[in-house]
């Protein structure tokens, strides 16, 4: 068995008492992490990756599991949005995607969201990362390099593999956060930050509370490309969301995921392409975002091919907006 | 029917407790004197009596020597596992569901270096943690190990070295789990790191330190393990082919993803006997083994195999975490348990070898096949385990089903920094099967001739011999290939889909146990031994030391005691798992057991209806010949009414006596060549399939998926078509995963990159295509009611079908396993680009337009299936051995036939600059050729 | 292998008292607080029947029932699902009877090595539940988060069909699996059916 290092699990029954309990760890120099289903953290606290002396839970503050076209808390697990009547169609559809119908049970939007990143150095038990001299994400205090892009010690290229977040980027979601400090919100766009280790704007005690999309969303379309080698469980080598409210140009957003460190919005590229949105662009615009993105040797499959997909998945997914 | 006891539970009762659950029902049983559950006797099942001996189950293939014990109670018939009840429950007690009293947690010290020397350990702080009772490491356990007696290259820990990452150092045992994980990093260890290898092809060079040392018999200082070089027939005719295939081959290692992780418990009894519990595949070579390490006698020591989640090859060595388990047991005088994470099973691996194969072949102006030229370097990781016949298997399993001008075989197994590979399901025969049944696909192009037809006029006929002198006795193959050519619709598919879509064909053969055990001499002794013990009660009991992985063998065990004493088989019970009640038994590894075991089985059982029936003689006046076994009962042929009870027979037999007890062995018939490694891969019957496998490949992104499948297989005589048909649908799964995504990466520090579920990638039940099992039974005449296995030989076709429906769908050839997405893509690129950079929807579909020689083929085709057809019918009893389609007498020796009909097992100096990469394991010397001889 | 880099594995958490409903029964076990529910359920509250196959989310052997939903207990914090209602394998059968989905397991070849098998009639039981009449598709994906490596699925498939056939009231539930003659008086014309142990 896989045990845990030991730990402290904290239950607090309201944002409020988890925001005290995570200032009063700050307050005593303690570390903690936030845990909603466990699906990612879990797994790493088995290898000992990060293990942190305090874990606060999520899963028994009420009200933080809401779905509805407009909002879903960060509570709201995986698996009911892939059912619900009211969730947009783009979401649904990315979260069937995910890993497997028994770990969407468990598994969040939250954790999803803030999920860490990957990379096959590190995913690995403490025996393992132990034969290699560490890696610099968890170095243990000995100064170990990166595996992925030797002879740098500043910087971790892990691979951000949610698969949430692209869409919730092409559906123009804001994310709300909580903390000790108070309440804040920022487009879904914003809230990711390189590198591997640093991962999100997330600043210690804070944690997502919901995302929220704008009034118009129900008039989006979108579509969600995942490459991935098995229909279950694997995690997406490379994902690319879009969506517009059909006819309107302006309105195009595509976004891509487990290719860099964090999701990426492809505004960019898409304003390249002026006012004009048809078939005809699209080669024009997966072909720019498959030069945007710059993707390394740490998942399953070659960085050259995940790279060569994008483009792939990135016509696929412009072509269904377009309803082609 | 007065009086009839009753028996818990049964099917239904009306009563319902107050909290809403129905109270356990109670079942009508009947008198004394029957035993079972029905009350009556149940007709005769003409419809599961052969029609030899007079009832109506069809026999295409003929009559079979065991017939006359059919008693259609049980074979032939779907049947669930006998244990599958304490299955569905939970109750079912595998490795780590053994909990003893005071039990505490064994945790093995795992080497964080690929090759390393250990200059000292000390374990004192290890030692002075509270809560740690035991601690050992090499030095407690100094004597070597290995499933096969040639190759003892194991220690239970590293003694002098570490040979691969996650290679055993020491082990701590301690109250629980917490202390035991922390007891592991207050060892201090001084290490001599050494050069690691990881490259197969490196281990055929001159090293500093090879990885283990053979003394006089070790090839150069190479860490060449084992070569082989085989060569037979006439090599002429390979001369001016009409058609040729080359192929260069790399297969990745592949694991045995068995769902429950290795788990052992070991107890020394207050006697001093050591009671081990482990999920093991073969018990009885653990027993062995443990028996050296611990310095024990055998009889010392109770090897209890639990129940075994998935085997396949992988539970099948003793493990050195058997030993430690025992060790910290002696030590502390408390049970200790150890239980794997997934991460260990990963570096105790015994998968398939990652593999280089290279396979010549060539066909002459009448599409014969004028020669198969096969070179496989094996990579064989840190240990021997099985790779001495793993060595052989890559290619003598390839001298067959078709008939061969001329064979030859270089292979060679190298030691590497890596987990051992060994023996896994469709052990050694996969790699080449699919090397080679690519190769024909591509012959089958390059004539213009439709690769069914030509293997189809190719074939070697029942009761045959291969050109390595294999007896082949039963063979389905042909029967198998027209069955699945028509269920898949083969003809209106084939070289006719659109680009994307593709169709294709993959034969397999395999050894149904092997010739000769492992551990003595057959002449002398059995394979398998079965005993029979009835007791007053009339309740069968079976022992037999068959170990069920789940592939249902103890349920094949019981039907067919049940079909020879015409007993429900309710009334069989099966015991095997303790080595102190079982006889001993090979265990579950080359597809042995049913062939094996069943017909020891049948040997026992046989013993008893002689013993029955000589009781109902006397008490009913009629020679044993004119009765009849049916359900319990014993009667006069010509008038039912005349008879008497199975337990009035029983009780009758058992006056004087007591208990009736019997015992049943099998032996395997001499047969075989005289060469040396002739024994590798005989056996007493082989196993015949073959697949059509369709696939859609998007052509965008590589992305295979393997839709349908139509997959038969022979396998002589189905006793349980259900497991049967559960043997063929789960083989493809896993051959599936072999040919798509599954594989061991090791990355470009030699680590094992992917020791998990997540990474390694098994097909979830969304990559499963719609498989139609197809059974063919070709009545093997010494098969157990004509049976023969169902285990590992389902599992070759799969892989070259859906490699050569890829080509059939994108027209690429590639060769180079698992066909992940990148890879296939790759190979995409590299055609659009050969084509002048065309798109890839645009790329052209392979057609097919027959030459003049599917003709003849299809002539020569239906000629041999008549000739088949007498054959296995034993209406042509003629010699038949390989070679007669070349045109040779099979009454004369061959040699005496041609001059250049070769039979060799080491190269001449003349072939050595142009043997292959293996073959290259032949340029060094054996020390003892070279004057050393430590 | 020594050094500052290992993460220490004692003392371990502060004990605390869980207690949850498992198999309808009211229990309490003393577990750390950092527990594992896989691992209260087996070495605490004595469900051996759950099993452990990879304890990382990839296999499904773990799955039990979590107030009526299948979930993975490995990748679960026995604190979070405290107070809840837990079915485990041991939980399906009606006392002596088995549920229509064990005994499909074992007519259909649903459970060969049955390490995955327990996993498995979670998974299935929790979809029938719902849904009396699925498709092979959404069978498919109901149980993609189990891994089964001896049957390659189908006759799983197979199974949990004819369970829902028989939930469904379309078919009998099925005699038990050891009795091959489904009907215990029969008459064929081959020869008079007669009660044993009369002889002459
Ligand atoms: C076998 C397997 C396969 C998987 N496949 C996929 C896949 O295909 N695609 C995919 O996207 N994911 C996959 N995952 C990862 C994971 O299951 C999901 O991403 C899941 O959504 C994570 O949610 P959780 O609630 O379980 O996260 P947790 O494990 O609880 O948390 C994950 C991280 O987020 C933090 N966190 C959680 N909630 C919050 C919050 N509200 N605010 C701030 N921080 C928070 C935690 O501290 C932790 O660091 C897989 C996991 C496994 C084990
Ligand atoms: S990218 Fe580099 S630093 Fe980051 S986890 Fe991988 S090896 Fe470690
Ligand atoms: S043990 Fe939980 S999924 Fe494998
Ligand atoms: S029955 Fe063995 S893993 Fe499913």
């Amino acid at each position: 068995m896989m045990l845990m290092p030991p730990f402290n699990l904290h239950h607090p029954k309201t944002v409020e008492e988890a925001c005290e309990l995570a200032a009063t760890f700050l307050a005593n120099k303690e570390s903690f992490d936030w845990v909603a289903g466990g699906t990612d953290l879990l797994p790493n606290y088995k290898w000992h990756i990060n293990v942190k002396t305090h874990v606060i839970s999520l899963a028994n503050i009420p009200g933080l599991d809401t779905i509805s076209m407009h909002e879903i808390g960060a509570m709201a697990r995986l698996g009911a949005l892939t059912t619900a009547e009211n969730v947009h169609p783009l979401i649904a559809s990315a979260a069937s995607k995910i890993a497997s119908s028994l770990i969407r049970n468990n598994a969040t939007l939250g954790g999803n969201i803030c999920l860490d990143t990957r990379c096959f150095w590190f995913n690995q038990s403490e025996d393992w990362r132990r034969s290699i001299d560490w890696c610099h994400k968890e170095d243990c205090g000995t100064g170990s390099d990166c595996r992925v892009i030797p002879n740098q010690n500043t910087l971790c290229v892990a691979t951000y593999q949610g698969d949430l977040a692209p869409s919730l980027m092409a559906l123009e979601g804001t994310i709300h956060i909580i903390g000790p400090n108070g309440p804040r919100s920022l487009p879904v766009d914003e809230f990711f930050q390189l590198d591997g280790i640093t991962r999100n704007v997330l600043q210690e005690g804070e944690f997502v509370l919901k995302v929220t999309f704008p009034e118009n969303v129900a008039n989006r379309t979108g579509s969600y490309k995942k490459l991935r080698v098995r229909e279950s469980w694997d995690f997406p080598e490379a994902g690319v969301a879009s969506s517009w409210i059909p006819g309107d140009p302006s309105s195009l957003r595509v976004a891509s995921t487990a290719l860099e460190s964090i999701p990426r919005s492809h505004q960019e590229e898409v304003d390249a392409l002026g006012t004009a949105f048809s078939k005809e662009h699209i080669p024009q615009l997966s072909e720019a975002i498959m030069k945007s993105i710059k993707p390394v040797n740490n998942t399953a499959l070659p960085p050259r091919y995940r790279k060569s997909m994008v483009r792939v998945l990135a016509k696929r997914s412009l072509r269904e907006i377009l309803g082609d | 029917m007065a009086g009839g006891y009753r028996q818990q539970p049964g099917a239904s009762s009306g009563e319902v407790r107050k909290d809403g659950k129905r109270v356990a029902g109670k079942q009508k049983f009947p008198p004394p004197g029957s035993g079972g559950s029905r009350p009556t006797m149940a007709p005769r099942d003409l419809d599961s009596i052969p029609e030899s001996v007079g009832g109506k189950e069809p026999q295409p293939a003929g009559s079979h020597i065991h017939d006359r014990y059919r008693t259609g109670t049980e074979v032939g018939k779907p049947r669930a596992l006998v244990d599958s009840h304490a299955k569905v429950t939970g109750q079912a007690w595998y490795g780590d569901d053994v909990r003893l009293p005071n039990e505490i947690i064994g945790k093995i010290l795992r080497s964080p270096h690929h090759y390393a020397k250990i200059k000292s350990i000390d374990t004192s702080k290890v030692e002075a943690l509270p809560g740690v009772l035991a601690v050992a490491t090499g030095a407690d356990a100094p004597n070597t190990f290995g499933v096969l007696p040639v190759t003892k290259d194991e220690h239970a820990m590293a003694v002098e070295k570490v040979r691969h990452v996650g290679d055993l150092v020491a082990c701590v045992a301690a109250v629980d789990e917490a202390t035991a994980m922390e007891a592991l990093n207050l060892f201090e260890i001084e290490w001599e790191v050494l050069d690691p290898v990881f490259d197969p092809r490196k281990g055929l060079e001159d090293q500093d330190e090879p990885i283990h040392w053979r003394g006089k018999y070790h090839v150069g200082t190479t860490n060449v393990q084992k070569r082989v070089f085989q060569e037979f027939g006439d090599r002429s005719l390979v001369d001016d082919p009409t058609a040729s295939s080359h192929g260069k081959w790399r297969m990745e290692g592949v694991h045995h993803g068995f769902t429950e992780p290795h788990a052992v418990v070991a107890h020394w009894d207050p006697n001093g006997r050591l009671q081990l519990y482990t999920p093991q595949q073969v018990p009885h070579y653990a027993h062995r083994a443990l028996s050296t390490v611990l310095e024990v006698p055998m009889h010392q020591i109770n090897v209890i195999r639990t129940f075994v989640g998935g085997g396949f090859g992988g539970k099948s060595d003793p493990f050195p975490h058997e030993m430690c388990a025992a060790i910290l047991s002696r030590k502390a005088g408390r049970p200790v348990r150890i239980n794997f994470s997934r991460e260990e099973v990963y570096w105790i691996n015994r998968g398939r070898h990652p593999s280089y194969i290279e396979v010549k072949m060539t066909a002459d102006e009448e599409a014969r096949i004028s020669g198969f030229d096969i070179d496989a370097l094996i990579d064989g990781g840190g240990f021997a385990s099985f790779g001495h016949v793993t060595s052989y298997y890559n290619g003598v399993l390839a001298t067959a089903p078709y008939e061969l001008g001329s064979f030859h075989y270089t292979g060679a197994r190298v030691w590497t920094n890596k987990p051992a590979s060994g023996a896994m399901r469709g052990h050694g025969a996969v790699n080449t099967r699919c090397a080679v049944e690519v190769g024909l696909d591509e012959m089958a192009e390059q004539m213009q001739v439709d690769p069914i037809d030509l293997r189809l006029a190719n074939l070697l006929p029942p009761h045959s011999r291969t050109i390595s002198g294999f007896r082949i006795t039963s063979n389905g193959m042909r029967e198998a290939l027209e069955r699945v050519r028509d269920g898949s619709d083969w003809d209106a598919k084939f070289r006719q889909m659109p680009l994307g879509k593709g169709i294709g064909i993959g034969c397999g053969f395999f050894i149904s146990g092997s010739g000769l055990p492992i551990h003595w001499d057959p002449n002398r002794f059995p394979h398998a031994t079965v005993h029979i013990q009835i007791d007053m009660d009339g309740g069968v009991t079976v022992h037999t030391g068959a170990a069920d992985i789940g592939q249902g063998s103890t349920t094949a065990v019981a039907q067919v005691v049940s079909e020879v004493l015409a007993l429900p088989i309710e009334m069989i019970h099966v015991r095997s798992h303790e080595s102190d009640t079982s006889p001993v038994d090979l265990g579950s590894y080359s597809s042995r057991v049913t062939f094996m075991n069943a017909n020891a089985a049948i040997r026992a059982a046989l013993d008893i209806r002689e013993k029955l029936l000589n009781a109902a003689w006397e008490m009913l006046g009629y020679h044993p010949d004119v009765l009849v076994l049916n359900d319990r009962r014993i009667y006069y042929k010509h008038d039912p009414a005349v008879g008497v009870s199975y337990l009035q027979a029983l009780h009758k037999a058992q006056e004087d006596k007591g208990s009736l007890i019997s015992s049943g062995a099998y032996r395997s018939p001499p047969m075989g060549g005289v060469h040396k490694g002739a024994a590798a891969g005989l056996a007493p019957a082989y196993s015949f399939s073959a697949y059509v496998a369709e696939v859609d490949v998007d052509v965008e992104t590589g992305l295979v998926s393997c839709t349908n499948v139509w997959a038969a297989h022979d396998c002589g005589k189905a006793l349980n078509p259900l497991a049967v048909e559960g043997q063929i649908i789960g083989s493809c799964h896993m051959g599936l995963g072999q040919v798509l995504s599954e594989k061991m990466v090791y990355g470009r520090t030699g680590h094992l990159q992917n020791p998990n579920l997540l990474e390694y990638k098994i097909p979830s039940v969304h990559e499963m295509p719609h498989v139609t099992p197809i059974i063919v039974e070709s009545s093997d005449p010494e098969g157990p009611f004509g049976a023969k296995e169902a285990g590992e030989g389902p599992l070759l076709p799969i892989l070259p079908a859906v490699v050569n429906a890829v080509y059939d769908a994108i027209g690429v050839r590639i060769r180079e396993l698992p066909l992940t997405p990148d890879v296939v893509w790759k190979a995409i690129s590299a055609k659009t680009k050969s084509l002048g950079g065309i798109d890839e929807t645009e790329l052209p579909s392979p057609r097919l337009e027959h030459s003049s020689l599917q003709a003849t083929l299809v002539a020569r085709g239906l000629e041999h299936k008549e000739r088949d057809r007498r054959r296995q019918r034993s209406e042509d009893t003629s010699a038949y051995v390989n070679g007669v389609l070349f045109g040779f007498d099979p009454d004369r020796p061959l040699e005496d036939q041609v001059d250049g009909w070769k039979s060799a097992v080491e190269p001449v100096p003349e072939q050595l600059a142009e043997l292959g990469l293996a073959g290259k394991a032949w340029l060094k010397k054996e020390q003892r050729q070279m004057g050393g001889d430590q | 292998m020594v050094g500052k880099e290992h993460v220490t594995m004692i003392p371990s958490a502060p004990k605390t008292i869980w207690s949850a409903t498992v198999n309808g029964q009211d229990v309490q076990a003393i577990a750390p607080s950092n527990a594992i529910l896989l691992d209260v359920l087996r070495d605490e509250v004595g469900m051996l029947g759950v099993k452990r196959g990879c304890d990382l989310g990839t296999c499904g052997c773990c799955a039990v029932l979590i107030d009526g939903e299948p979930r993975l207990s490995c990748l679960c914090l026995a604190g979070q699902v405290e107070g809840q209602e837990i079915t485990t394998v041991e939980g399906l059968a009606d006392g002596a009877h088995l549920a229509p989905i064990q005994t499909c397991f074992a007519t259909h070849g649903g459970s060969q090595c049955g390490f995955c098998t327990p996993g498995f009639l979670m998974s299935a039981e929790a979809l029938l539940n719902e849904n009396e009449n699925p498709t092979r598709d959404e069978i498919a994906c109901a149980i993609e988060g189990n891994l089964c490596r001896c049957t390659g699925y189908q006759q799983i498939v197979d199974s949990i069909e004819a369970a829902a056939e028989i939930k469904r009231g379309d078919a009998p539930a099925p005699s038990p699996a050891s009795d091959p003659h489904p009907n215990p008086h029969p008459e064929g014309p081959d020869e008079p059916s007669m009660p044993p142990g009369h002889a002459r």
